[in-house]
């Protein structure tokens, strides 16, 4: 039976060879067409999946709307990392292979950190809607953040806890297993220095319970969650007879999407600092909100979409200044050429309709050398006290 | 002189001759294909996703082949193989980012590289034979869940490491290796321990670990030290898979964290070994690559809104394939599909166009009976197929 | 004081573990194989929750959707994956189940979306007991609850014909179709009681969390087996014990910070000293080999 087994094999391996050789053959016709080529690599698939879908969504909205005014055209391909840094590798291959000239980097921080080493080796433009680690564009001249790198978040939400809420016990409920938590905590609990913190941290953003956290939590006024919106989600709903009712849940930019939950019956105030606020029904948030919501429902409307909406804005109003048309352009000619642009006296004025410097995340949005992010963060109050 | 010369070359053209060439036919076709490939990416002919995926069969093909000795020779279920690779790869990847960093070597270096897979592995092992110690008194599932809850041990504390020691959440930097060459270096690491693994199977204590599996007891009356044995199968084995995570080390730019290394990893590794049969390296080589393959061009092709069909279309062709294979409903059907049979009887049938080798009497005593080529070896195969899971030990030879 | 609130937290915790663990132990001990497809049999029946509660608002027969949806699910996962495959190697069949909880996962994907889905607080029941020593009776009906199935189960497999015939073939399926019985249809007898469990184990589950996301089959699929093997393997008890110690553990690692990070590492740590006390599981039986 062995026997069989292995030449079966060898059959199978033939038949999934000629498959794949049909398809890379018919992939070949649409190569070279008169349109730019972004690239893109989210999780598509697996438990980080909405956040990756928000990205592509919004970057293909975003795409469509620039596309039908006519002058440079877009396409987007859009690879699935499943959000493990090993896939890097083979996927930036396939973005050469594709003819990608400019991407939007990954949109998570781990496989982030890879693909920006790989984006320098071969001079590919970047610029990530949501890797928000600080060396995802720090020593990267060829790549931008449209988020607030963690150490800045961690600190913009210091100097805020500093200032509003002196005298007040506060506690910090993070995920000590995810780099983009426990990067902010430690950046937060860094600038809090003298101020005494309780912690409860958790491994799992999966987790059935968080009551044991709640129990340790129960006596602060407020309470820093540096997480995704999923476990939040669960700890506020298990919380919300135990812990005060005039608590402040204080969240930053991961913890947007919480309101397609049904937390609207907890008690406490959610807030956030954020960049993009998507209860926003005016300005060009309410415009990208209701936009999404028309075309792809509200699951996954969240920041993540929003950055990288703006992303796609920015890189066609960059390469309009750069007066960059011909599509044959190589993608190391491009990012000299973007680089050049953003790395002067740029201001992203966000989408075209109407451009009063404000965009669907912050206004007057610019980037230092470093790449990363100047704009307005604000405390968006998701939903008030009971 | 010259005749000395020529003895000495014909007894080593006798001693080829007696090779037996299909015990190698594995390690050849992939040093041939690493040739080949290696020439081709040398001269800059080779594109970067073919390098990359060389890199990647040459790892897995290195993660199935060592847990085929633990899972397929030793016959115990280990879901820990994630854990020792996740070892070896910080190890490794620690004393090659110090090398690198504080005493100015190269990343390319492969002084450095061979003293970090060499640093990875040894680390490996010592986890492996931590681990074989409970394997000696645990049995079945519950060693299977002692090596689960040493992959989930290991990762975590690495994930809580500090950042100045291995990087914590953030994960660890390690040099990466010039990608013109790195799937050379890695299947030459392949070719050793194939070889490595092989010798291992075809000497006494091979056999010894294949009576081990068969039956315990009965090893153990004839005098086998199944301690001996139980714990140098953990050693070895666990040793390339901390091999293979120097590699994945090597084989990813920036930055290389524990996260992936759960029990969901070592069932991915165990799926290669069990698809390829168990008891057969050669098969764990195949499905190793192959799994590599089509999850990189499903990866490649199915991109956008189409990436949710990739793991549609991986388990059906999991679920099909065993089934196929597997199933003894579908014993009939598989032997009729059977392609070295169809192979086998249209070369019998070229043969007796061309000349007919049964009446020419100089051929007696090479063909004693008048039975058709292709009923002994359908005879042959009858009989194997009746007993699909009680193996002789030596069945790796046969192949 | 903190520990008593946090031993009762654990055993919340404990309880839905144990649930899931009766589900996934009785093919596990019957059909000896181990089922990586349960935790999506589980999703599934939650997202089947979701959707009847969605249309009917009827929490009952959203229960009731869910356990036939899940019992018919698992039956023809049966039929389709692991029937064929009877009498080959044990690991095969391990193949076939990975690959269904691909498939299950993907298709939730594709139908459901990836973002989680949030069941309304259906069944909220609120708490008893004063200031700190509260206990959520959700709590204390999942605990109850688990008990009563446990002890059902135990005196159907000891006492009836088919729990017999269920034994039986877990112990020697040669002699067991010696003696007459179709191990065919036991085995998938087996199969729809267990999803039925599955399918029962999420109700007691959205008490506790009411989200519901694609990939959430992991979790249960590691904890059930774990419950399972520490307790020992086909014993029923067993799984319900080592289900509550999980829980419990849990609990008490996160309630101290600095063991909080490692609590994945203190459990599996325990569970290895378990295992090197009790090799064969808490209340798991040592079997003899015979020559």
């Amino acid at each position: 039976m062995r026997k069989n087994f292995k030449k079966v094999l060898v059959v199978v391996l033939a038949l999934v060879f000629c498959v794949s050789m049909v398809v890379a053959l018919s992939a070949c016709n649409d190569k070279g067409g008169n349109h730019f080529v972004i690239g893109m690599s989210g999780p598509l698939t697996g438990g980080a999946s909405v956040y990756g879908i928000a990205v592509k969504n919004s970057a293909q909205m975003a795409i469509d709307e620039i596309n039908a005014l006519g002058g440079i055209q877009f396409e987007l391909k859009a690879y699935d990392d499943k959000h493990d840094a090993s896939n890097i590798e083979s996927i930036f291959a396939n973005m050469l292979d594709d003819g990608v000239q400019l991407t939007l980097g990954t949109v998570t921080t781990a496989p982030g950190l890879a693909f920006n080493e790989m984006a320098k080796q071969e001079n590919m433009f970047f610029m990530t809607p949501s890797a928000s680690a600080n060396n995802v564009v720090k020593d990267y001249s060829n790549g931008y953040q449209m988020c607030f790198a963690d150490n800045n978040q961690g600190q913009y939400a210091a100097e805020y806890f500093k200032a509003n809420y002196t005298g007040k016990k506060i506690g910090c409920f993070y995920n000590s297993a995810d780099n983009y938590s426990s990067g902010i905590q430690a950046q937060f609990k860094a600038n809090m220095q003298g101020v005494s913190l309780v912690e409860a941290s958790f491994t799992d953003n999966k987790a059935a319970s968080f009551d044991t956290q709640v129990n340790t939590l129960k006596d602060c006024d407020v309470i820093f969650m540096p997480i995704y919106y999923e476990p939040a989600s669960v700890f506020m709903l298990q919380a919300k007879d135990t812990v005060k009712s005039d608590c402040v849940y204080f969240g930053c930019d991961g913890l947007d999407g919480i309101l397609n939950m049904s937390v609207s019956d907890i008690p406490q105030e959610i807030s956030m600092l954020t960049h993009f606020d998507s209860s926003a029904t005016t300005g060009k948030a309410g415009d990208f909100n209701r936009k999404y919501t028309e075309k792809y429902g509200k699951d996954t409307l969240n920041q993540f979409g929003a950055s990288a909406y703006d992303c796609v804005y920015a890189i066609y109003q960059a390469m309009t200044a750069a007066n960059i048309t011909d599509t044959k352009i190589s993608h190391s000619d491009l990012c000299n050429a973007l680089c050049e642009v953003l790395n002067g006296d740029f201001q992203f004025t966000g989408a075209i309709t109407g451009s009063d410097g404000n965009t669907a995340t912050g206004s007057n949005v610019t980037w230092d050398s470093n790449g990363y992010v100047n704009k307005s963060a604000t405390k968006a109050i998701v939903k008030a006290a009971k | 002189m010259s005749k000395f010369d020529k003895k000495t070359f014909s007894s080593f053209f006798n001693k080829l001759k007696n090779v037996k060439w299909k015990h190698y036919i594995a390690p050849i076709v992939i040093a041939i294909i690493t040739i080949v490939c290696g020439e081709m990416s040398l001269t800059d002919n080779l594109k970067m996703t073919y390098q990359v995926m060389l890199e990647k069969m040459a790892i897995a093909m290195i993660l199935a082949v060592s847990l085929s000795l633990v899972v397929g020779f030793l016959g115990e279920l280990s879901l820990g193989h994630a854990g020792f690779m996740c070892v070896g790869m910080y190890m490794g990847g620690k004393v090659a980012a110090v090398m690198v960093q504080n005493a100015g070597y190269g990343n390319d270096n492969v002084f450095v590289f061979f003293l970090a897979v060499l640093a990875g592995g040894l680390a490996a092992a010592i986890c492996g034979f931590i681990i074989g110690l409970p394997a000696l008194r645990l049995r079945g599932d519950y060693l299977a869940i002692v090596t689960l809850a040493f992959c989930q041990i290991v990762k975590t504390i690495f994930i809580n490491s500090s950042a100045e020691t291995f990087g914590g959440a953030i994960g660890l930097w390690t040099p990466r290796m010039n990608r013109d060459y790195m799937f050379i270096l890695a299947m030459g690491l392949l070719l050793i321990t194939i070889i490595a693994v092989q010798n291992i199977i075809r000497s006494k204590h091979g056999r010894a670990i294949t009576a081990i599996r068969d039956s315990e007891i009965a090893a153990r009356a004839t005098g086998v030290e199944v301690t001996k044995y139980k714990l140098l199968v953990f050693v070895v084995s666990s040793f390339f898979a901390g091999i293979a995570g120097v590699l994945y080390s090597y084989s990813n730019a920036g930055i290389v964290s524990s996260v992936k290394f759960d029990y969901n990893y070592s069932i991915e590794i165990l799926v290669m070994v069990v698809l390829g049969g168990m008891g057969s390296i050669n098969g764990s080589l195949i499905a190793a690559a192959l799994i590599t393959y089509i999850n990189i061009e499903l990866n490649k092709y199915l991109t956008g809104n189409l990436a949710v069909l990739q793991n549609i279309i991986y388990a059906t062709i999991l679920i099909l394939f065993v089934i196929y294979n597997n199933a003894p409903a579908l014993k009939d059907f598989r032997e009729r599909t059977n392609p070295k049979r169809l192979l086998s009887k249209l070369k019998t049938r070229n043969k007796k166009e061309s000349s007919d080798v049964r009446d020419d009497e100089a051929a007696w005593d090479r063909v004693p009976t008048k039975i058709h080529m292709d009923e002994i070896l359908s005879l042959d195969l009858r009989i194997q197929s009746n007993e699909p899971e009680k193996k002789m030990p030596d069945d790796e030879e046969k192949q | 004081m903190e520990y008593i609130i946090n031993f009762i937290n654990g055993l919340s915790l404990g309880g839905i573990y144990a649930m899931i663990a009766l589900g996934y132990t009785i093919v596990y001990g019957i059909a000896k194989m181990l089922n990586f497809a349960h935790g999506d049999i589980i999703m599934a029946g939650g997202y089947t929750v979701v959707v009847t509660l969605g249309l009917l608002h009827q929490p009952i027969v959203a229960v009731l959707f869910a356990i036939i949806f899940c019992t018919v699910l698992g039956v023809c996962i049966e039929k389709v994956a692991y029937k064929p495959l009877r009498g080959s190697s044990p690991l095969a069949v391990l193949i076939t189940a990975i690959g269904m909880s691909y498939l299950l996962q993907s298709l939730a994907q594709i139908i459901f979306g990836s973002a989680p889905k949030m069941v309304l607080d259906y069944l909220n029941l609120g708490v008893l007991g004063k200031g700190a020593f509260t206990i959520s009776v959700s709590t204390i009906v999942t605990l109850s609850c688990t008990v009563v199935l446990m002890t059902a189960l135990t005196l159907f497999i000891k006492y009836a014909k088919i729990g017999r015939a269920m034994v039986a073939v877990s112990e020697d399926k040669a002699a067991a179709k010696l003696m007459g019985i179709n191990i065919n249809s036991i085995i998938t007898i087996t199969f729809a009681i267990g999803s039925a469990f599955a399918g029962l184990s999420v109700i007691f589950y959205f008490m506790l969390t009411p989200t519901m996301s694609p990939t959430f089959g992991a979790m249960p699929g590691i904890k059930a087996f774990t419950a399972a093997v520490i307790g020992g393997i086909g014993s029923i008890p067993g799984a319900i014990i080592g289900g509550v110690l999980l829980g419990v553990i849990e609990c008490f690692s996160n309630m101290i910070p600095q063991l909080a990070p490692y609590t994945e590492a203190i459990e599996f740590g325990l569970l290895i000293i378990i295992l090197l006390v009790k090799p064969s599981g808490i209340l798991g039986k040592m079997k003899k080999e015979k020559v």
